[in-house]
């Protein structure tokens, strides 16, 4: 049965994540469970005249990888991908997947190969959104593993989702997200006057140093849901002691009520009630594993509760997360780690920020200023 | 059964081999096991494996709704396969074989032309043995609903048909080989064919044709023997046993009238427009491009499943249009449509004008 919501969602991302055109090469990308948003999306493509085509592989195809390949194929490229990276106009990646911990018993050597090869090709897939050749959104199809992982039924789950990217019944998606990048970008440039965050909350106090990086909004071109405005802190310039009251799950492992302490920017004590050892070995991944590369403001208030996805913790409305390793380029990093690791911290009960103070339990105090208009 | 299956097309059908690259494909998800053990064994013999599941309702959408540019656009994943894969698996897994039924034909017709010359390059390249390409059956419900049959009962059909139900299935491909071979040398010598049944009395010119014998390496199952007849050398009348199938579009109990190759007279009780549409392509789709016998006995049912029914033992089929390379035959077109003629009960074959074929067997030696 077609879920209307699921065709505002392909066209929310054709026409205002991607801004679709006419002639442009678009792939759709994604494991057999999305199928219904792919088809929904690939319609979309066709309707703006776009080439849509689609790269939709079975379910369980890394886990047979790393059981059957050897290291030189599991470090293979095929051509096909290379010339997709080098030449697609649009992308799409749909992340849904039938079950998020397949993976949490593999050979983590192997999957760690695996993983490098991906992601030299993510690398050089962002190199081409950065410099705006290539429009890319990732997004997520509701499957019962997510719905599962967030503690939801399906189709709670996928009310949840929908209210998220403002695609329920009656949404008007393109007007809101339109005005949350409006709202978003001044929040953005008005962080661009602030020196120093202070960040307070339960059992966190963080100073880190912003000046002379560039705010950026995530107003829904690259993910969706979307939300956020981020920085990449100056790498000297943090201190103190954040909590994490989130779980944090990276590569389907889990870690609990982190707890970092900062010197001169990097992490100097670090622990956990779960998963200890694995955070450690998540710091020892590089020298700059222990350096933020990220700090941001999650803004999206229709996102209101922890589901164990990134996608959308990230951006629950009145939380801040850091992330430890690699930075962003536009922001003005020079934290150049392999990991990118996001700690989510929930300023929503009683947090505080303070420049002056800006932020008090889950808000910004104040509007931002009105965007100027540019002619 | 899909381990098995999966171990004959990587290791007999498309001999996957180190370095290889290995794109293996389907419409519907009811592929998916197969799909997954086919990548595993795909590694296993050093392969480079992707996969994509072609979906049949984005078909259904540029047909629908695509302008012209869109239904002529080839994906740049498709292009690469074709002009520099080293195999391509498809498995023909659908949801609904009469999905595309009210599409203008014009717009298939369309499409099919657009991408004539890349399927002419992969023709190309198969025949110099560059690219190993595989059309592989695959149970589903909508298959086994055109059989008449359960889901069930189609996966022994097709079971069957693969030699997977027996102890060696790759010795038994190379058993049945050697009887193709056989078939193949003597249609070798052979001038010209005339092929005698209900309403069908057919000549054709095969003299210094290649008869291609197809052993489950491009389709699978398989089981005939084919070449591309004479391009002027057609005269005469065929009516086909079994409904006439192209993308997901039929014609029932088609009739051919030919002269000098070429239709001149087509009729179908079901579906006139789009036989008319199809055969109107162009010049090369009123010719014969392909002529073959139907050899495999372990397929003696008709199941509406082109794949199989073209393989029955006892029957003959011809397609209109483009021509295989390698068989010596040069006709072009945009079209390639196998249509089947049953010669179980009472049909006759002669080979320069001696009768060597009866009620859908060979006299001597071939069989």
């Amino acid at each position: 049965m077609r879920d209307p919501r699921i065709e505002r969602l392909a066209d929310l991302i054709a026409g205002y994540s991607l801004d679709l055109q006419e002639g442009q090469v678009y792939r759709i990308d994604g494991e057999d469970v999305s199928i219904p948003l792919a088809v929904a999306l690939y319609a979309a493509a066709i309707r703006r005249g776009a080439h849509p085509y689609t790269r939709i592989t079975p379910s369980g195809l890394e886990e047979i990888a790393l059981e059957e390949a050897s290291d030189e194929q599991l470090a293979y490229i095929p051509e096909p991908e290379q010339i997709a990276t080098e030449q697609l106009d649009a992308w799409t990646s749909l992340w849904g997947t039938i079950n998020t911990r397949s993976l949490t018993r593999v050979d983590s050597e192997r999957r760690r190969l695996q993983l490098s090869t991906h992601y030299r090709m993510v690398n050089r897939r962002w190199d081409r959104i950065s410099s705006g050749d290539l429009a890319w959104c990732g997004t997520l199809y509701p499957t019962q593993a997510h719905a599962q992982d967030a503690e939801m039924s399906l189709s709670e789950y996928e009310d949840f989702v929908h209210g998220a990217c403002h695609t329920r019944e009656g949404d008007d998606p393109i007007a809101h997200w339109r005005a949350m990048s409006e709202t978003l970008g001044a929040r953005a440039r008005e962080l661009e006057g602030v020196r120093e965050l202070q960040i307070t909350g339960p059992g966190t106090d963080l100073r880190l140093v912003v000046e002379g990086r560039r705010w950026l909004p995530s107003d829904g071109k690259h993910n969706m849901p979307d939300g956020e405005v981020f920085t990449s802190p100056v790498e000297s310039g943090t201190s103190g002691e954040i909590f994490f009251a989130f779980p944090s799950v990276f590569q389907g492992q889990e870690v609990e009520n982190v707890r970092l302490r900062f010197e001169d920017g990097a992490v100097v004590h670090a622990e956990a009630t779960v998963g200890q050892k694995y955070l450690r070995s998540l710091l020892d991944t590089d020298s700059g594993a222990r350096v933020l590369g990220e700090v941001a403001f999650g803004l999206n208030y229709e996102i209101d509760r922890f589901t164990r996805d990134i996608l959308f913790d990230e951006k629950i409305g009145g939380t801040m997360h850091v992330a430890l390793g690699g930075g962003f380029d536009e922001a003005g990093t020079e934290n150049k780690s392999d990991l990118h690791w996001d700690l989510i911290c929930d300023l929503r009960e009683e947090g505080e920020v303070y420049g002056e103070l800006v932020w008090k339990a889950g808000s910004f105090l104040s509007e931002p200023e009105p965007a100027v208009e540019r002619v | 059964m899909h381990r098995r299956l999966a171990e004959v097309l990587v290791g007999y059908s498309t001999e996957v081999r180190q370095g290889d690259t290995v794109r293996i494909e389907s419409y519907n998800t009811s592929a998916l096991p197969v799909m997954r053990e086919t990548y595993g064994a795909a590694l296993r013999a050093g392969g480079h494996p992707t996969t994509n599941l072609v979906l049949e309702e984005n078909d259904e959408t540029l047909y629908k709704e695509g302008r012209d540019h869109q239904l002529d656009w080839i994906s740049p994943d498709q292009r690469w396969t074709f002009e520099h894969g080293d195999v391509w698996i498809i498995f023909d897994a659908v949801t609904n074989t009469k999905r595309l039924s009210n599409v203008d034909p014009e717009r298939i017709s369309r499409r099919l032309a657009a991408r004539r010359p890349l399927q002419s390059l992969y023709l190309e390249r198969s025949a110099r043995g560059e690219f190993r390409w595989l059309i592989c059956g695959s149970a589903c419900e909508a298959s086994a609903q055109d059989a008449g049959m359960s889901l069930r009962q189609y996966e022994l059909v097709l079971a069957r048909a693969a030699f997977l139900d027996q102890d060696d299935p790759v010795a038994a491909w190379m058993q049945f080989g050697e009887r193709l071979e056989r078939v193949g040398d003597f249609l070798d010598g052979v001038r010209e064919l005339r092929i005698v049944g209900e309403d069908t009395d057919l000549k054709l010119g095969v003299e210094d044709r290649t008869w291609i014998r197809s052993k489950g390496l491009r389709n699978f199952p398989d089981g005939e023997v084919f070449t591309g007849p004479h391009e002027t050398s057609v005269e005469g009348t065929i009516r086909f046993s079994f409904p006439a199938m192209m993308r997901g579009r039929q014609a029932d109990d088609v009739r051919l009238r030919f002269e000098g190759g070429e239709v001149v007279e087509a009729t179908a009780k079901r579906g006139q427009d789009f036989l008319r549409e199809m055969v109107g392509m162009d010049d090369g789709a009123r010719r014969v491009g392909e002529f073959a016998f139907g050899l495999n006995e372990s397929i003696s049912e008709y199941t509406g499943n082109l794949l199989l029914d073209e393989k029955i033992g006892g029957t003959v089929h011809l397609a209109l249009g483009l021509s295989v390379p390698g068989t010596g035959g040069t006709n072009e077109s945009g079209l390639h449509w196998d249509m089947v003629c049953d010669l179980r009960e009472g049909g006759e074959v002669y080979a320069d004008g001696e009768l060597v074929y009866r009620d859908g067997a060979f006299f001597d030696g071939a069989n």
